[in-house]
């Protein structure tokens, strides 16, 4: 029992994890029908800049100051949502009017450049966070041990994705979100600034995913270029789960994914784990491809 | 000017390839070789993606089904390579169309990312050794050379010209797709699935043969990777590759053999000519991508509109 419980929260943390990753592709995918390919190296990117924060402010050695790690997170944010509206503007935005597959190779290229840029910037690799960044503290419950870290990225995650909740459902701009994912053309003639919206989109994704690229760093305490692959299709797989362009089913979908995983690997078998998670994403595919929160679309004709 | 281009200058272009061995040196004949089979994998990715008009994100799967089961029949049964071909197309069609007949039903987006899902089971599948006969991580080495009547092909210029000779015939293969019925029923999906299906188009059954077809000639070009490099392994087949051949046909231009051929010569032969470059390959492609697209969305070398 304790041992379904201690999978249980390890399933917890990266649920929360590849729940604030999903919600950028989401995001995204809701009002532009996109699939950003580019996100998931995003985030890494955004791991990879908040170490080497860390790194040159002392972090290496020993203990680094609280308001050290702070600041890795805000220049990780800030750093990536440039980066994610530069993408925009850069490599989405001429092609809104194009056929959707020219997008979508856009956003591979894209990938491909971050993905290899990374490697060029940093090292080919593994980068490994140092110890004792976040305290070492763990606490055990009823045979259940919960780190430190994992506390802080379930909290964390929460709180963003509560944030994030009622920042698109009970503000003015989130009502305009919700709008532009529905119909564009129709938010455009109430007097939205669909362009805003988009821009917006592009860097609330981005500076979630930063803080989830960060996560991943702090709990797994290594980071490899190419990585952005790995985590940015579980967290796509998640946003599915959920009903892809559904906000509240990217987190839904995030939170269920780590738990499958984590029992599936605990479970079953952890080489076969990815295999398992396709498997899940092509009967869900076949089953109920809207999702679980996503509303069947009648088809245009 | 395009009828004219088939009609003479293609043909032309592959009887003056036929030369190379002639006069260049070994370098340019082993990247020209690498061309033909990479050629052939793009043009099988165009008839699903391109003609057909599926979003195929997993095609390195069928070429990769192709050169294991060169890889395997060679080595564990002592296959001629050439002979191998037969079952690796078979195979490679079969897992094709196996796998595209519950998927097909998917459109757009959800096709693409249920064809990664198979393309990343597959890789696992390889490096896990399932069944004991892949070689896990490492692959399988010491894969023979081809044979014409007992004549061992040894030199490069013998594998190239044997690459050279299937690029000719899938050529052939895909001029013909161009003017057939089977061809225009792909098109006819591709431009209006509804409208086709009013007129008694089977989609499904059509979508399927795509695949099939396209994961057969993908599978004949297994075969050669398999012999050209002597090895073959989970590596080759990973979703980057995949990624590269989709993108190959969207920059070079849909359903354009010309097009597709170009692509093929951007995103395979540069990297081999620009060899002390390779850390920066995706970079630099990942920027030409965009700036491709952004600039001509519709590819470098566009399919023309024909009146009909």
């Amino acid at each position: 029992m304790s041992e379904f419980a201690q999978q249980l929260v390890n399933g917890l943390t990266v649920g929360g994890i590849y729940a604030l990753i999903a919600l950028g592709y989401t995001m995204v995918y809701g009002i532009l029908k996109l699939i950003n390919f580019a996100h998931g190296d995003l985030c890494v990117l955004g791991a990879f800049i908040g170490l080497t924060v860390i790194t040159s402010m002392g972090g290496a050695t020993g203990s680094p100051a609280a308001w050290v790690v702070g600041l890795a997170f805000v220049v990780a944010i800030v750093a990536i949502s440039c980066a994610g509206a530069l993408l925009e503007f850069a490599a989405y935005r001429p092609l809104r009017n194009a056929h959707r597959l020219s997008a979508v190779v856009s956003a591979l290229g894209a990938s491909m450049m971050i993905e290899n840029g990374i490697m060029l910037i940093w090292s080919p690799q593994t980068l490994v966070f140092p110890q004792g960044i976040l305290p070492s503290k763990s606490w055990h419950i009823a045979g259940v041990v919960i780190t430190f870290t994992q506390l802080l990225i379930i909290v964390v995650s929460f709180v963003l994705m509560a944030a994030l909740y009622l920042y698109v459902n009970r503000t003015r701009f989130g009502t305009a979100i919700r709008a532009a994912a529905i119909d564009q053309d129709a938010a455009r003639l109430m007097g939205i600034n669909v362009n805003r919206v988009i821009v917006s989109v592009f860097i609330l994704g981005p500076a979630l995913g930063a803080i989830g690229g960060l996560f991943i760093g702090l709990y797994y305490r290594q980071a490899v270029f190419n990585m952005g692959w790995t985590y940015g299709l579980n967290a796509f797989i998640a946003a599915i789960i959920g009903g892809i362009g559904n906000i509240p089913g990217a987190m839904l979908g995030g939170l269920l994914l780590g738990l499958f995983n984590a029992l599936a690997a605990g479970y079953i078998s952890s080489t076969w784990q990815q295999a398992i998670t396709f498997g899940l994403l092509i009967a869900i595919l076949l089953i109920r491809p809207s999702g679980i929160l996503g509303e069947r679309v009648a088809e245009k004709v | 000017m395009r009828t004219v281009f088939y009609r003479w200058i293609g043909p032309a272009i592959w009887i003056i390839g036929l030369g190379v061995p002639l006069v260049l040196g070994p370098n340019w004949i082993s990247i020209l070789s690498i061309f033909s089979i990479y050629a052939v994998v793009a043009l099988s990715q165009d008839i699903v993606l391109g003609r057909a008009g599926m979003f195929d994100m997993g095609h390195a799967v069928y070429f990769g089904v192709g050169a294991y089961t060169t890889a395997i029949l060679n080595t564990v049964y002592g296959w001629p390579i050439l002979w191998t071909m037969v079952p690796a197309v078979v195979l490679a069609a079969l897992v094709g169309g196996l796998l595209a007949a519950p998927i097909v039903k998917l459109r757009g987006d959800y096709l693409l990312v249920a064809t990664i899902g198979i393309s990343q089971i597959f890789h696992l599948v390889m490096v896990n050794n399932v069944a004991g006969m892949t070689g896990g991580p490492d692959g399988i080495f010491g894969i023979g050379v081809p044979s014409i009547f007992g004549y061992q092909i040894v030199s490069q210029s013998g594998l190239f010209l044997v690459g050279w000779l299937l690029l000719g015939v899938v050529l052939l293969l895909m001029n013909n797709l161009e003017n057939s019925r089977l061809g225009r029923v792909f098109r006819y999906l591709k431009e209006d699935e509804l409208a086709a299906t009013t007129l008694g188009v089977n989609a499904r059954y059509y979508k399927i043969v795509a695949f099939a077809l396209g994961a057969g000639v993908a599978g004949s070009a297994g075969t050669l990777l398999a012999s050209q490099l002597a090895v073959v392994s989970p590596g080759a087949f990973v979703f980057t590759e995949s990624v590269t051949l989709f993108a190959i046909v969207l920059v070079g231009g849909q359903a354009s053999i010309p097009g597709v051929l170009l692509g093929t010569v951007l995103m395979f032969v540069v990297p081999q000519v620009f060899r002390e470059l390779a850390q920066y390959r995706y970079f630099v492609f990942g920027i030409a991508m965009i700036v491709v697209m952004v600039i001509r969305p519709q590819g470098i070398w566009p399919r023309r509109r024909r009146i009909e």
